[in-house]
């Protein structure tokens, strides 16, 4: 569950500075409310296949089944080497994971934080989601995201790490 | 011979108005300032924090020689300091903290013939000494005439990644020595200023199904949400009254550039290219600037809201994956290098709509997120380099560059 904070105390610096010459120009310093608001929680989601595991275990352990693709340098055609995983993938959300919303969370390397990385990253999450249209996996299940640069599984300043990051992760939904 | 100089003339100031064009002044051309500190209040850790602050601000403005010494003296002393006789300009100023435990400024500004400006300035608290400073050092560009320098004065607001998924939105000056974390926690990007005033921003919450845009009132301290869209939510610029957005949006998967009408809250699609269409920045004469891969790789390009006609922009470089526009200037990245495997630089650059002149703006690292100061004098922009995340600004007229280094985390965008 995402809990987000909203600290609006609002910011001291509204100066208004005005007037002139020996004039006092006051500031307004402005203390706003502290807002806080947390996401709805996660529905429980009753599963069928094993009674000694919740559902919230049979989500993440099935999640663990759907392998990442990992995409070239500012690229996001699937690769040749990663078809066999994404027909895997196709296959885990036909089966084990049927009853879940999948959601595709595309990301790219360190190489810019503007816009045009997080575009990237959805088009990413784009291709990986037609090629499960094309096996036989409901449109209509899938939803996309992209954290641009913001999700990395490795910061080193290496080109293998560099790799890892450029990546379409899945996550189930309720 | 007068023919000559005639057109010699007229092509300098053709020039001389072109930004693209490098303006190199010599330092030791500039008149010298000295600061004379005549504080009553307040220890000696925060007295030199202001004067370095304001020295600081006076550097920043490019038109004086700042002496770096800092001098004592009594406020109603008549003359300036002896080691300060030779100088052009000497600002003297004086702090003190009153009953309330308000910082009181006085300032007076000595030329060689005696007292020219003088104005007394009060904050709240001392915490926020540096818009003091920044605001004198403003005050004093206004008395020597010099071009507006309102970006001085404002708020920056940026996205600090703190680790993988997580980030906070931090209310800075320009400098980043005020830093007020206003949302904290969460997966949250890309602020915006909502207004000219600075009162309310806008950014993109990642915590949620779908990304959404959100909105915080900073007078009331209520948030609301404006709009959610699959794929991507951002608020590339708001137009001048605030009244219209660009968003970028991706309701089916496909990145493109919304206008969003603030008041009947309407969202009407202005790109329909197949790839990415990002970043739109609102233009002159109802056109916009945005980034599109429709040559298959990112450049910039303009748009005609009304009738749709789309032009590029930028013929060098090939990609340019950011922008920003002021008058018929436009700023943008460039990639300079396309190494996979070593580290890349990205730079900013200067091109003129109506000439076909540019300029380079910075020279090493990844510099990004470059945004027009309002009275386009100056840009703000990101720079990460050798794992440093750094603010700068970049005076166009004066042909320098300052970096604030930040101290912790990375700056993921920046508004101002």
């Amino acid at each position: 569950m995402m809990k987000s904070i909203v600290l609006a105390s609002a910011v001291a610096a509204l100066l208004v500075l005005s007037g002139c010459g020996d004039k006092n120009p006051q500031v307004d310093a402005n203390d706003g409310a502290a807002v806080s608001e947390q996401a709805a929680p996660v529905a429980p989601v009753q599963a069928s296949t094993d009674s000694s595991e919740t559902a919230a275990e049979y989500m993440a352990r099935i999640e663990k089944e759907l392998k990442t693709i990992y995409f070239d340098f500012d690229k996001f055609s699937i690769k040749s080497d990663m078809q066999a995983d994404l027909s895997a993938d196709a296959a885990v959300a036909n089966a084990n994971a049927s009853k879940f919303q999948l959601k595709l969370e595309g990301n790219c390397d360190e190489w810019g934080s503007d816009e045009y990385n997080f575009a990237l990253g959805l088009k990413r999450a784009e291709s990986v989601k037609k090629a499960l249209v094309a096996e036989g996996v409901n449109a209509d299940r899938i939803s996309m995201v992209s954290f641009g640069e913001s999700s990395p599984v490795c910061t080193d300043k290496t080109k293998e790490c560099w790799a890892q990051n450029r990546r379409v992760d899945f996550k189930l939904l309720p | 011979m007068k023919i000559i100089v005639s057109i010699l003339l007229v092509i300098m100031s053709m020039f001389a108005s072109d930004a693209t064009i490098d303006v190199v002044k010599k330092a030791d051309t500039l008149p010298s300032i000295a600061l004379e500190d005549a504080s009553v209040s307040y220890d000696s850790t925060f007295k030199i924090k202001f004067f370095k602050a304001l020295a600081a601000d006076l550097n920043v403005l490019s038109i004086f020689n700042v002496d770096k010494a800092q001098r004592n003296i009594d406020f109603d002393a008549s003359r300036v300091l002896v080691e300060n006789k030779d100088m052009n300009y000497v600002l003297r100023y004086k702090l003190s903290q009153d009953d309330a435990r308000a910082l009181n400024v006085e300032m007076k500004l000595f030329s060689k013939d005696g007292i020219v400006f003088n104005k007394n300035y009060k904050v709240n608290s001392s915490d926020i000494y540096m818009f003091v400073a920044h605001t004198i050092a403003y005050d004093i560009n206004n008395f020597m005439g010099e071009g507006p320098v309102e970006w001085m004065k404002r708020k920056v607001i940026f996205s600090r990644m703190i680790s993988p998924q997580r980030s906070e939105l931090v209310v800075t000056d320009y400098t980043l020595t005020y830093q007020h974390v206003i949302v904290k926690g969460g997966f949250n990007l890309f602020p915006k200023w909502a207004n000219k005033e600075q009162n309310a921003f806008y950014y993109t919450s990642l915590n949620e199904t779908k990304p959404t845009l959100k909105h915080i009132d900073l007078r009331t301290g209520k948030s609301k949400t404006i709009k959610s869209s699959d794929g991507m939510m951002i608020c590339s610029d708001v137009n001048e009254d605030g009244s219209k957005l660009l968003l970028t949006m991706a309701p089916n998967g496909q990145p493109d550039i919304f206008l969003y009408d603030t008041k009947t809250k309407g969202a009407k699609k202005l790109t329909n290219f197949g790839g990415i269409d990002v970043s739109g920045q609102f233009m002159e004469n109802d056109k916009i600037v945005f980034v599109s891969d429709r040559l298959g790789y990112p450049n910039i390009f303009s748009l005609n809201i009304n009738t749709g006609s789309v032009e590029q922009v930028v013929y060098y470089g090939k990609s340019n994956s950011a922008c920003s526009a002021y008058g018929k200037y436009v700023v943008y990245k460039a990639r300079e290098s396309s190494d996979s495997f070593s580290n890349n630089t990205f730079n900013l650059h200067l091109v003129s709509m109506e000439s076909d002149s540019i300029r380079r703006l910075t020279a090493v690292g990844v510099n990004e997120f470059p945004k027009f100061s309002v009275d386009g004098d100056a840009i703000i922009f990101v720079k990460n380099y050798q794992s440093q995340s750094s603010v700068g600004i970049i005076r166009l007229n004066h042909n320098k560059n300052f970096l604030f280094p930040l101290q912790f985390g990375k700056i993921q965008s920046i508004d101002w």
